[in-house]
């Protein structure tokens, strides 16, 4: 059983459809990034999965539950931070957690405990959550989000004025969940470098409609994929050619790096080249370039914020 | 579905723990104390002490005196009549009038229902308002119970709320009676003057009365914030509409009445002691059960408005 699964999901406002025929299924254990420009639909559907909006056409279920006829039960398996991690300002975490702990039955106050170690609150708990800096906030909301145990966890641009290290441990949580506790994890953004790094699979949406989806392939596998190599020596111009001598392979200088399009197994190849050629190398950097130009294809580039 | 005592709980948790509820309550405490001040340094006949033996003559000294004094307490004028026509029933049935104190004191100050109304339209209108504008109404719809029992929790939270208050006033105003009066009884009995003829009543059946009288606009304008809150999430727009309305309601029948169809109106018929015995009724031809059924389809309508507006609504981005 699948632990969200959408099937021909539409949503239409004032006889405009703004959400178009949407199937997808996110597994046990996965993390799912939907990303897609401001306003393409994401924020749309992730609150169809948690039953804040309606949908028009078609069902969501998660663990096996329509989330439309058996909104408790299907419910009682989400936890979410939706949009700003919202919290009562006039109580203290603790009390915000407590406040959550009495609407969901078979919490105990060791949980409680537990979450709260979990997000790293523990000095700040007994403050008014209205003194948090937005990083407590966040991570006072994660810890509502989990306080339940949920098989699903979803997150609408989590990471949303956070700093990078907020953001990293924010990374590692996720990760962490899915890995551990077999979490599915459902995450919207509209910042690809965060989402790729976070997620198993991505969806890219488009004006309401699930254009692709891609795995985010681990680089240590797949090593026949072409990617884009881009190494700084001290004379490009003198790489180049003998790259090109040795293994007939074109590149072109850009920035002062000599760059290639070549798979995993080239890349010792030609670094062994360039040092018998005595050029000193400052850097190699590989980076995948399906999933953005994939992304910037579908997308362009000038949408994105 | 025992855990809606855990929703209410939490509803009146978020309520009370508000320190702009510590400064309504601070308010209703300071209105009784000055009361209370108030009647005791005023020291007029109301609050007059008898004695077993010489009640009779002390009744019509105080008439008397009131009598006297009439040229000067023109101000007074009205609140005396009505005093001395009441010594004059105790006096012709032989009844020896209680001393006063707390208990009666709590029973002049019923008025504080109509505080309490206010108070109660003010939580009723922020109640899901606010929700919205904290952003936590994403999070407190997605637990596991159904929007209808959720609004549900908000509408007994409200209405748990005007009863503890009640509470809070009738207590405090006991309190602050036998401090500044002294005991009368726990339940004493006095003449009352209601709409020209006078009663031998308890206090306690009294205030019940006026509780009583003044619970129906509390329910009617308390459940008309609270629809205006759920269906235009705005608190402003909920407690300014519902307190004209329950301040102005009278004075806007009054200008109204001459219309056949002002007699449909919400605040025409809130005030159901107009059908008492010998009462003035507001506009020609409404009787009781008229006004009771008017009342109960307006509230029929709120009830659904609030329920179908909240059930269906999508919470999307702000």
């Amino acid at each position: 059983m699948s632990a969200i699964e959408l099937t021909n999901v539409s949503k239409s406002i004032k006889g405009k459809q703004i959400i178009k025929d949407l199937n997808f299924k996110v597994e046990p254990g996965e993390v799912f990034g939907f990303i897609g420009p401001n306003g393409a639909g994401k924020t749309t559907t992730i609150r169809m999965i948690a039953g804040l909006v309606s949908i028009s056409e078609g069902d969501v279920t998660v663990m096996g539950h329509s989330i439309t006829k058996e909104f408790s039960k299907a419910i009682r398996h989400v936890g979410a931070i939706v949009e700003n991690p919202e919290v009562y300002p006039f109580l203290t975490g603790m009390q915000n957690l407590k406040y959550y702990r009495r609407m969901i039955p078979g919490i105990t106050k060791a949980r409680i405990d537990e979450v709260v170690s979990l997000v790293g609150l523990e000095k700040a708990i007994n403050q008014k959550a209205g003194r948090y800096s937005l990083g407590m906030r966040q991570r006072l909301g994660i810890a509502q989000a989990l306080l339940h145990k949920p098989s699903v966890l979803i997150l609408d641009e989590p990471t949303n004025g956070l700093d990078p290290a907020g953001i990293r441990e924010i990374r590692q949580y996720i990760r962490a969940l899915a890995k551990n506790e077999n979490v599915a994890v459902i995450i919207s953004s509209h910042f690809l470098a965060e989402i790729e790094l976070m997620c198993d699979r991505i969806g890219i949406v488009k004006n309401g409609a699930l254009i692709d989806v891609q795995s985010v392939d681990d680089t240590t596998t797949d090593t026949t994929e072409l990617r884009q190599v881009s190494i700084e020596v001290d004379q490009p111009e003198v790489a180049l050619e003998s790259v090109k001598a040795a293994h007939q392979i074109d590149g072109d200088i850009v920035d002062g790096l000599v760059r290639f399009e070549i798979n995993k197994d080239t890349i010792p190849l030609i670094i062994q080249t360039l040092v018998e050629k005595d050029l000193l190398i400052y850097k190699v950097e590989t980076s995948k370039t399906r999933l953005e130009d994939k992304f910037f294809d579908v997308i362009g580039e000038n949408v994105i914020e | 579905m025992s855990n809606i005592f855990n929703l209410v709980y939490n509803e009146l948790l978020k309520i009370f723990i508000r320190k702009s509820t510590w400064v309504l309550y601070g308010f209703l405490t300071l209105i009784i104390i000055a009361s209370g001040f108030f009647a005791y340094f005023a020291g007029n006949e109301r609050t007059a002490n008898y004695t077993d033996e010489g009640w009779q003559e002390e009744l019509q000294q105080e008439n008397a005196e009131i009598g006297a004094n009439a040229e000067q307490d023109v101000f007074m004028l009205g609140f005396n009549l009505e005093r001395m026509s009441e010594n004059n029933y105790y006096l012709e049935n032989d009844l020896q009038p209680v001393s006063y104190g707390a208990g009666q004191f709590v029973a002049d100050a019923s008025f504080m229902i109509s505080i309490v109304s206010l108070l109660t339209v003010i939580i009723a209108g922020g109640i899901v308002a606010n929700e919205f504008r904290w952003g936590t109404i994403k999070l407190l719809l997605i637990r596991p119970y159904s929007r209808a029992m959720i609004l549900f929790a908000k509408y007994v939270g409200v209405l748990s709320f005007a009863i503890i208050t009640l509470l809070y006033v009738t207590v405090l105003g006991w309190v602050v009676g036998l401090i500044f009066f002294g005991f009368d009884g726990f339940n004493p009995q006095v003449i009352i003057l209601e709409n020209g003829s006078h009663r031998y009543e308890s206090v306690v059946l009294a205030l019940l009365t006026d509780y009583g009288y003044g619970l129906v606009s509390l329910i009617m304008m308390a459940t008309l914030a609270f629809m205006i809150s759920s269906v235009f999430r705005n608190s402003t727009l909920a407690i300014s509409i519902s307190i004209i309305i329950l301040l102005s309601g009278s004075t806007i029948t009054l200008i109204l009445s001459r219309y056949e169809w002002s007699k449909y109106l919400l605040f025409a018929n809130l005030n159901l002691r107009q059908y008492e015995e010998g009462g003035r009724v507001a506009i020609e031809g409404m009787t009781l059960p008229f006004s009771i059924t008017v009342l109960a389809v307006y509230y029929v309508v709120f009830i659904v408005l609030a329920w179908w507006v909240f059930g269906r609504r999508d919470v999307a981005g702000d």
